[in-house]
């Protein structure tokens, strides 16, 4: 009976993660403060946290420059590379977002 | 005898003619932007379906926007005062009268998330009733499809709370909202809705072309529901645009003298399926 009630609880768990994960989009910004840092904010479409997010910003050859993760306020800030260079929310499969530093604006 | 039926018409005219209704408009044109920047708003007060009728508002007592990332997010609230400057607004015809723009940086709209703009306007003394009118307007905006706290009363003498998002609704679709008064629902109020049946121009400060829609009625100018035992209303949205709900008489109070009517508007937008 316990071996049951067990297996129910992780199934209905398992489902309910999942079912969360797959039905938002991500939600991904960044901002140049005009200070030498950029500003970068992440989320879900219904509005749940991207907390502990990684982000990772590379260079122009893909090389990756720095790694780093989303506060628990689902933002993060970091020096602006000198080069040319790109940020990726890394939200695991179909949920990864790519924004080039030409796009990164004011 | 000609006389008399000039006077008969005339009579019945004035008789026919559709209560006028104020609502304080707090109007930009696109409420869910896809990214945050440098912002105009318009703050006119009108009969939104006519377009032909201003009424000079005086200085705001406040106007500021409460702003929320996320479910989780903290909401944090910004007084927009400073970004206030007269201006003249012209309606269709003759009409003018004192309106203020709102240029807002784009430091301060920015981040992703729900924008919850308030305004609360000084008292506007109406001739006619011999008493003065109070509308406590609320417009909320979207950037980057992160949702935050569109839903959230905010505790104001005379609130309309969303229960859809006031900035995606498509046409065909309904909207429901909350009448409240300091955060108690307000039951069996009634509820005025105007269409914005004049084109804007934002440059020009004037509403600018021809009504887009010829109401067979005066009934149809403004509408009328009545909210349900819990505050609850429901309308119908058949037309693409900015659509202003406002309550009337949800608190009365005394103001130099006179009788106060608080109210509350709330400005949605409706967006055709493509």
């Amino acid at each position: 009976m316990l071996r049951r009630g067990l297996i129910l609880f992780v199934l209905v768990g398992f489902l309910t993660v999942a079912g969360t994960v797959s039905a938002h989009t991500p939600l991904f910004s960044c901002f140049d403060n005009a200070d030498g840092t950029i500003y970068c904010e992440g989320g879900f479409s219904d509005g749940s946290s991207a907390a502990g997010v990684p982000i990772i910003v590379k260079d122009a050859s893909g090389e990756v420059i720095l790694s780093l993760q989303l506060s628990g306020n689902s933002d993060v800030e970091f020096d602006k590379p000198e080069d040319e260079y790109s940020v990726l929310f890394d939200g695991g499969e179909g949920h990864d977002i790519l924004i080039p530093g030409s796009q990164i604006f004011e | 005898m000609k006389r008399g039926l000039l006077l008969a018409g005339l009579l019945t005219l004035f008789l026919s003619a559709p209560a006028l209704a104020h609502f304080q408009m707090l109007y930009t044109p696109e409420s869910a932007l896809n990214q945050g920047g440098e912002m105009s708003m318009k703050l006119v007060f009108t009969h939104p379906f006519e377009g032909d009728h201003i009424m000079d508002m005086d200085p705001v007592q406040e106007f500021y926007m409460v702003h929320q990332r996320g479910e989780e997010g903290e909401p944090q609230k910004t007084d927009l005062k400073e970004y206030l400057s007269e201006i003249t607004w012209k309606g269709l015809g003759d009409a003018a009268g004192k309106a203020f723009d709102a240029t807002l940086p784009a430091r301060v709209v920015r981040s992703m998330g729900d924008y919850v703009f308030v305004l609360v306007p000084t008292p506007y003394y109406e001739k006619a009733d011999e008493g003065y009118i109070q509308q406590f307007t609320k417009m909320i905006m979207n950037v980057g499809g992160m949702p935050g706290n569109w839903h959230e009363p905010l505790g104001l003498p005379a609130e309309i709370v969303p229960r859809n998002k006031p900035y995606a609704n498509w046409t065909g679709g309904v909207f429901t909202g909350v009448v409240m008064s300091n955060g108690e629902p307000v039951p069996n109020i009634e509820v005025e809705i105007e269409y914005l049946n004049v084109d804007v121009d934002m440059a020009g400060n004037a509403f600018v072309g021809e009504p887009k829609i010829e109401a067979p009625h005066p009934a149809f100018e403004t509408m009328t529901v009545l909210a349900n035992d819990k505050g609850e209303f429901t309308i119908g949205l058949p037309k693409a645009g900015w659509w202003g709900i406002a309550v009337p008489d949800v608190v009365e109070l005394e103001h130099e003298g006179k009788e106060l009517v608080q109210e509350a508007v709330l400005w949605i937008q409706v967006t055709d399926i493509p």
